[in-house]
């Protein structure tokens, strides 16, 4: 239990009851749907442990910020149940909002406020003292490298500027699980990296659980200790990146042909010995195999003894976007020189 | 950038009463409002200027059919109707929609904040506002020679009366801003007030009115609140006409508010 001086004389005690928090989210059969019949999450099964990152990676539309939405008190399940916090969804909101810090995909800012009356009026909302609220809004824009700009209205503020404020104004509780939604969408490189150190170093140094929603591939692979893959509401495989990437075998060969022999192409490489499966896209053809080095020759005098021109054969390591491809039979969008980076 | 420490100092919560932390969150959210009405000068200005520009011309356009209707007091006649330009002409509910539309209002509710606080702390800026407007208008009229039938006590007890129907008046503003998130809506709420100004004694005292209008003044709840208001700037205390003000006032409140409440709590899950 933590205690802070609220003046010289006078302790305050933190009267939260302390439950047991080895789940610091679990969650069974979650599942929103809004008028019209539209099922947003369509009954998912969470586990998070305390001290992880979990990513929860999906296209636009599969369902993430629902889900997150749902589990941090914004929005009322339609079934399942849930604990957050180790407070239950339904019947202890309060006990659940101030245990978590939130950061949005829109960056939510008053624009109108300057960075240092944002900051304290967040932390007073969540009960802690004026001279306290001032110490924390001053502590947080120096460590965050807004001190140039605390006093100025944030509708001045540059978009990076903004994801960091908004992720000190997730922070002016010292909440041990933090929510964040797309993090980093928008930002430029150099503020990408600077956002995933800051989520690395609060999750290292403080043990703070983050729960993250992305559609980047690189920002799962780099960033999460487990995620999981929501597509259409469902989720569609979930692990550590490195044995989702295992799970679909050692390499990954990837064939491009022309396009209207991709189907013979198909056809021919079904017969491919050590193949574990075979995608067909636009792209190309997708291979998943045990021993990617292994089978290159094979591929090539296969595609050759058909009269299919080879237009070029690579091998790499798995990627997040072929277990995406393998779990949902479409590439994620935003994969490229952001996402799916070859390894 | 630098690095982030986190404070585990930091993680304790205040252990408020319920009561103790809906007020103080808000009296926080209230001046939000203020200051941000106050950086939104654009907003406020028209309020303040308008209604006393409309005084200066009904009083000098009119003067002279006043005492075809009987009016000695031209000017404590046409008093409450630029008051009444003053508390409803606001911006109510505005800065709710740019907190919807920006995300902030969600930010709000990740919060342990009491969310009746948030509209309470809205309505209760507002209040301010209107009070301050009402109270320029009042200033201006008594600066350039208006002879006030009740004196101070009446002026405060005006000032009060308006601006609560102000507020009741503000309370579809916030129940549009709530309900839809939308701007556009948000302000087309102006267009109701004016059936509602023309179908009253607003321009002239009940006996000239005729037909279906004195009919429609009958019904109209800004009638009885103009009666309230004339009586205390025109004629003197009466407590008849106080009383109709005032249930006048709590009528519209009563229903507005009662919207307002119940948009909020359909937008809050």
């Amino acid at each position: 239990m933590t205690i802070i001086a609220d003046n010289e004389t006078r302790p305050l005690r933190i009267d939260i009851p302390a439950p047991e928090r080895r789940h610091s989210i679990e969650a069974q059969g979650l599942r929103k749907e809004f008028p019209g019949g539209i099922v947003a999450v369509a009954g998912i099964d969470l586990d998070i442990h305390e001290s992880e990152i979990f990513g929860f990676l999906g296209p636009n539309g599969a369902g993430k910020t629902t889900t997150l939405r749902m589990l941090t008190t914004l929005l009322r399940p339609t079934a399942g149940r849930a604990t957050v916090a180790g407070f239950d969804l339904y019947r202890q909101t309060h006990d659940i909002r101030r245990s978590i810090g939130v950061a949005l995909q829109e960056a939510g800012l008053d624009m109108m406020s300057t960075g240092r009356e944002l900051l304290e009026l967040q932390a007073q909302l969540f009960g802690i003292g004026r001279p306290q609220a001032k110490d924390r809004a001053t502590e947080l824009l120096e460590l965050l490298g807004l001190v140039d700009a605390a006093d100025r209205q944030i509708k001045t503020y540059s978009g990076g500027m903004k994801r960091r404020l908004d992720l000190a104004s997730a922070l002016v509780h010292g909440p041990r699980l933090l929510f964040l939604d797309e993090p980093t969408e928008g930002l430029d490189p150099a503020s990408r990296q600077a956002v995933w150190h800051e989520i690395s170093r609060l999750n290292r140094q403080f043990g703070v659980t983050v729960f993250l929603t992305t559609h980047y591939l690189e920002e799962a692979d780099h960033l999460a200790d487990r995620l999981a893959i929501i597509d259409q509401g469902r989720i569609v495989a979930e692990g550590t990146p490195t044995s989702l990437k295992a799970s679909i075998g050692s390499g990954v060969v990837t064939v491009a042909t022309k396009r209207d022999r991709l189907e013979d192409a198909g056809r021919v490489l079904g017969e491919l010995e050590g193949l574990t499966e075979l995608r067909v896209d636009e792209m190309g053809l997708t291979l998943f195999v045990n021993d990617g080095n292994g089978v290159v020759a094979n591929v090539v005098r296969m595609l050759d003894s058909a009269g299919i021109p080879v237009g070029s054969v690579a091998v790499s390591q798995p990627t997040l976007d072929e277990v995406f491809l393998r779990a949902t039979g479409s590439r994620l969008e935003g994969a490229g020189p952001e996402g799916g980076k070859q390894q | 950038m630098m690095e982030l420490t986190l404070d585990q100092g930091a993680t304790a919560l205040a252990p408020w009463s319920g009561l103790r932390e809906a007020v103080r969150s808000t009296i926080l959210l209230g001046w939000r409002e203020v200051r941000t009405a106050f950086r939104t000068p654009a907003y406020l200005l028209p309020n303040l200027i308008v209604p006393v520009f409309f005084y200066f011309v009904m009083v000098g356009s009119l003067d002279t059919f006043a005492g075809g209707f009987g009016i000695d007091n031209w000017e404590a006649f046409q008093l409450p109707l630029a008051i009444l330009f003053a508390v409803q002409g606001g911006s109510a509910g505005l800065n709710m929609v740019a907190d919807i539309e920006s995300g902030y209002f969600d930010k709000l509710l990740v919060t342990p904040t009491n969310r009746l606080s948030i509209l309470v702390g809205a309505l209760s800026a507002d209040f301010l506002r209107i009070m301050v407007q009402a109270t320029l208008v009042l200033v201006v009229a008594i600066a350039v020679g208006l002879d006030f039938a009740t004196g101070l006590p009446g002026a405060l007890t005006l000032i009060l009366l308006s601006s609560a129907w102000g507020l009741s008046y503000s309370g579809i503003g916030f129940a549009i801003a709530l309900k839809t998130g939308n701007a556009q809506a948000t302000q087309s709420m102006w267009v109701l007030f004016m059936p509602l100004l023309f179908l009253t004694t607003a321009f002239a005292p009940k006996e000239a009115l005729s037909g279906w209008l004195e009919t429609a003044a009958m019904f109209n709840p800004m009638t009885y609140l103009l009666d309230g208001m004339r009586s205390l700037s025109l004629y003197g205390w009466d407590a008849g006409d106080l009383a109709g003000a005032v249930l006048a006032v709590v009528g519209l409140g009563s229903v507005t508010l009662t919207l307002a409440f119940l948009a909020l709590r359909s937008r809050i899950r």
